[in-house]
């Protein structure tokens, strides 16, 4: 209770009147013999009872009436809320947070809900006195506060709120309240509040409302609720769009599942339309159940190379923003992959790679496969360029060249996929000397090479594959039941190798020792294989887990410089690795058409470090260095904002709702001011005061027993 | 109606109490009453006339009814029915609250003393025998009933002598009043009744139970009944002398429903059972309360 003139409760003080009145005004009795005190006793101790709640309820009626003229002058507020504990007088601080994530994008009756949620933002903003500090924030992902720290410039915050945007983002509360509340918490000698103009998506605050014990909050700033919008307009979404394959071939069919969320209360049909860099594509209708999602599997082929874009749309309805659905896809070509493979001795053909090369490519056709074979003897490689392959791979070699080997270091460094497997021409002193621990072009190998294990002659002991990494690309293929299983494979014979201290074990063998190592080396990664690729020391290569090996593991090293983003989210902060100069410029190509500068890239061992947080639109979005295209990446909304089920307000604790009924009721403007003010009681208190004069002067001259009325 | 209103005058309570003797009060309360009426209301007392019949030879002369004759030329003799004496007792309550005095002249035991002397006097006027019984908190004086009016002198003697200073305790002095006075007569009782009203009840019912007639005497004080303070009071009661303060004024209404219960309580309770009750008010003129008593005497006597 906050009073607007307390000067007046100095009156208070007059309560003691009618206590000092009826202590202190009592007759001095007067001697009486009388005959008998028997009657005299019983009356009295009849109405001694009576007249003691009398006299009780006279004080009382008359401290009231005291009470309630000196509330009748002071005139109490109650009812506000903002501010308890603090002086009536205070100033407030208030931040006003308003919900600009997708699902505002909705319509309510034919209003927008976002220009209906800025209208009431206005509304509280016009109560701020000049005395009251405030600041706007915006919550979506991320959300947070417009002005860090809160400004009496009511005009700015105006501005601020008048030019908010609404976003495709999600919807992270936490993100605004948090530095909110932060602000306010320190402000103890304020009247604190925090507004929050939201259409309440049940998506949204529910795991807010979950994660954080609202009640802990500082219970002296009052947390408001500002409801816009209504009843959950009907709406379709798509709400995914993805290809399960890992690398997407030109010409090559490629399952996209595509995810369309009806949240209606019927059946929908939806009119889906896929485009592949602007061209239309498909064009299908999909039925989708009321309340349901359903997935559905559409075919397409790309005809370019590179990265391409895929869009896929439905026909409009209450929120636009979620009937579209973009993806980045990057179109290969077969990739060249290169077998070193040791000089002929004797003339007689040497036959290590028959295993890599049927597993890879059987009848080495370049159309239409994924790789392209080629290989080469030792003796033939001093003039070959690494750079014209997609990977590299070594075939238990002796030695090679020391100029393919700087070439072959260079190559790893930019990017290129380099794959090693041991067997019995290694010589470890030469593979640690000229591979591991040449640092000045060398370092090659992920692992420095020891002694040979095992006997493959005797094949008395096979050693099996154990700690498979499912997680890594090379082996997450048999995670899947029905895909095999390659610890089923015998190892007979291998090197005893110690990985480097960056370097990824891939599988150990039975006993423990590494199987097989992964190490990133620059841009590039360097795959090595214990073992022989052959069936002379393993009988991996003739093991139905072979093939998919080698293709999942060449595939994760040639695609994996690639940017692949998955599931990006308007607002989310995207990185990226370069292969470029510090000269070369950088632009990045929003969905709009407008192209953006990229300044400020860190350069390391010639890769530039691209970040962005210019996400907010959602859409396809193409990097480029220099002239040439060199990624791209899709930003799409997030899937939750298309359900728009609303929240009950009652299970947010602490917000305090604040509605207001378009022709209903107190505006928001009124009842931001009862909020922070309360209700002026002194009218009510003088019409108490009335009413209870009257019944004091009933009560002060009822006579205690009116019983008799005719006395003898 | 001057005679009367003279009389009235000699009976009012505020002369009496200018009159030291009491004998000389109780004569001066009858002489006044007969004398204003001329004709006793007594008369009669003990040659009542009983009916007519006719002369036979050897009746007295002097009984025949002339008049009668000179209306039907028969001798018709009229008959008389002689009165027996009628034992009768003042019992007269001496307790600490008789002798309250009021606003009034005369105090409540004044006022009874008076008024037992003046029915002793009649009563002895007409050949009845009076006797005097005293008690507050017990018997305190009792003289054996007598005829002659000789003996008024005794009662009057003992009446102005009592002082009124103990307890009461009605019910124990009622049962030695009906142990002692064994022989059937008229109890006339004067009391404020300041004691357990259902005790004093019972005791006198059975009192009445032992063929005794029972004329009650509610002797109270103008006060009593209309409790005319309206200020802040220490009330000190006359018998225990113990205080009570209270506000009058606002104590007014409920003791005055209080007594009136009391009064209604002894009026019902004692007519029900046969006992004449009078309620004796001591601010009123004494006529009214003797007149009333030979009314009741008279039925009595018929009965």
């Amino acid at each position: 209770m906050n009073f607007a003139s307390p000067w007046f409760l100095l009156g208070l003080l007059g309560i003691a009147i009618p206590i000092w009145l009826h202590l202190f005004f009592q007759k001095t009795p007067v001697m009486k013999d009388f005959p008998s005190l028997r009657l005299i006793m019983k009356s009295v101790e009849y109405l001694s009872h009576q007249r003691k709640i009398r006299n009780l309820i006279l004080m009382a009626l008359r401290i009231a009436l005291i009470f309630l003229a000196v509330m009748a002058l002071a005139r109490p507020f109650i009812g506000q809320s903002a501010g308890a504990g603090v002086s009536s007088s205070a100033p407030t601080a208030f931040v006003i947070l308003l919900d600009n994530s997708m699902s505002m994008g909705s319509t309510y009756q034919g209003v927008s809900v976002f220009n209906t949620a800025r209208a009431r933002a206005l509304d509280i903003l016009d109560q701020m006195n000049p005395s009251d500090k405030a600041t706007i924030g915006l919550i979506n992902e991320p959300g947070g506060l417009v002005f860090p720290q809160l400004t009496w410039d009511k005009e700015a915050l105006r501005q601020s709120i008048n030019n908010a945007k609404l976003t495709a983002a999600g919807t992270d509360i936490a993100s605004a309240i948090l530095p909110a509340l932060e602000l306010l918490v320190p402000l103890t000698g304020y009247k604190r509040t925090i507004y929050v103009v939201t259409d309440m998506t049940e998506s949204a605050w529910k795991p807010f409302v979950e994660k954080y014990d609202l009640e802990r909050i500082d219970k002296g700033i009052d947390l408001v609720m500002v409801p816009v919008g209504g009843t959950a307009p009907e709406n379709m979404a798509i709400t995914n769009l993805e290809t399960d394959a890992s690398v997407v071939m030109l010409g090559r069919k490629v399952p996209l599942k595509l995810t369309i969320a009806n949240y209606t209360n019927k059946k929908q049909i939806a009119k889906v339309s896929i485009s592949i860099n602007g061209e239309r594509r498909i064009g299908t209708d999909i039925e989708v159940e009321a309340g349901s999602e359903k997935i559905s599997v559409l075919d397409c082929s790309f005809s370019k190379t590179g990265m391409n874009h895929l869009e896929a749309s439905i026909q409009g309805d209450a929120l636009p923003l979620d009937d579209t659905r973009h993806l980045a896809i990057r179109v290969f070509e077969p990739c060249k992959v290169l077998l070193i493979k040791p000089d002929n001795v004797n003339n007689t053909e040497n036959n290590d790679d028959i295993f890599i090369k049927f597993a890879l490519n059987p009848l080495n056709k370049s159309k239409e496969n994924i790789f392209v074979v080629e290989s080469r003897l030792t003796s033939e490689i001093t003039n070959v360029e690494p750079s014209n392959y997609s990977a590299v791979i070594l075939l238990n070699q002796r030695h090679i060249p020391e100029v393919f080997i700087k070439k072959l270091s260079e190559y790893v460094l930019a990017g290129g996929n380099l794959v090693t497997f041991l067997g019995d021409r290694v010589e470890p002193d030469w593979y640690n000397k000229y591979l591991s621990d040449n640092l000045g072009g060398g370092y090659l190998l992920p692992a420095r090479i020891f002694k040979r294990v095992g006997n493959s002659v005797s094949k008395a002991v096979g050693y099996q594959l154990t700690d498979i990494d499912l997680g890594h690309p090379a082996f997450s293929i048999f995670g899947k039941d029905g895909n095999g299983d390659p610890s089923r494979a015998k190892i007979y014979e291998f090197f005893q190798v110690r990985p480097n201290p960056t370097a990824m074990m891939l599988c150990r063998m039975s006993h423990g020792l590494p199987g097989i190592i992964e190490e990133k080396r620059g841009r590039g990664r360097s795959l090595l294989v214990t073992f022989t690729p052959d069936n002379r020391w393993s009988d991996w290569p003739i093991k139905p887990t072979w093939l998919p090996f080698l293709h999942q593991s060449l595939i994760a090293m040639v695609t994996a410089n690639d940017l692949t983003i998955n599931g990006a989210r308007p607002g989310m902060i995207i990185s990226a690795t370069l292969n470029a100069t510090a000269d070369n410029k950088v632009t990045l190509k929003r969905p709009d058409g407008s192209i953006e500068n990229v300044d400020g890239l860190t350069l390391t061992k010639g890769i530039l470090h691209f970040t962005t947080k210019n996400t907010n639109m959602p859409g396809y979005y193409e990097l480029a260095v220099g002239n040439k295209l060199v990624s791209a990446f899709a930003i799409n909304p997030p899937a939750e904002e298309s359900r728009l089920t609303r929240i009950n307000l009652r299970k947010i604790p602490r917000f305090i709702p604040l509605e207001q009924e378009v022709g209903k009721g107190k505006s928001v403007k009124e009842k931001v001011t009862i909020l922070r003010d309360g209700y002026d009681m002194s009218g009510i208190a003088i019409w108490l005061l009335l009413l209870l004069a009257l019944i004091e002067g009933f009560f002060a001259n009822k006579p205690i027993d009116e019983r008799v009325k005719n006395p003898i | 109606m001057d005679k009367t209103r003279k009389i009235s005058r000699f009976l009012d309570p505020e002369l009496l109490a200018s009159l030291s003797n009491l004998e000389i009060k109780a004569r001066t309360v009858v002489e006044g009453m007969i004398e204003g009426q001329h004709k006793s209301p007594f008369k009669g007392f003990n040659v009542e006339f009983s009916e007519y019949r006719q002369y036979v030879p050897g009746d007295p002369l002097k009984d025949i009814d002339w008049k009668v004759y000179g209306r039907t030329d028969k001798f018709y003799i009229k008959e008389h029915e002689q009165e027996t004496n009628l034992s009768g007792y003042m019992i007269l309550d001496t307790s600490g609250s008789m002798s309250y005095k009021g606003s009034g002249s005369l105090s409540k035991l004044d006022y009874a003393s008076t008024l037992a002397a003046s029915l002793s006097y009649l009563m002895l006027r007409q050949q009845d025998s009076v006797g005097l019984l005293t008690f507050a908190d017990g018997i305190s004086k009792i003289i054996r009933p007598r005829t002659g009016i000789a003996h008024l002198k005794t009662i009057c003697n003992e009446l102005d002598n009592i002082k009124a200073t103990e307890k009461t305790n009605i019910g124990e002095s009622l049962d030695i009043v009906g142990q002692t006075m064994k022989k059937r007569g008229i109890f006339v009782m004067f009391s404020d009744l300041m004691d357990d009203a259902e005790v004093i009840i019972n005791k006198l019912r059975q009192l009445k139970s032992r063929r005794h007639e029972i004329v009650l005497y509610h002797i109270l004080d103008s006060d009593e009944i209309r409790f005319p303070f309206d200020e802040m009071t220490i009330f000190k009661d006359l018998e225990d002398k113990s205080e009570i303060t209270t506000d009058a004024f606002s104590l007014r209404n409920e003791y005055l429903t209080r007594i009136r219960q009391m009064i209604n309580t002894f009026r019902s309770a004692l007519r029900k059972s046969g006992i004449d009750y009078l309620l004796a008010n001591t601010s009123m003129p004494l006529e009214a309360n003797i007149r009333s008593f030979f009314t009741r005497r008279q039925a009595i006597l018929e009965r």
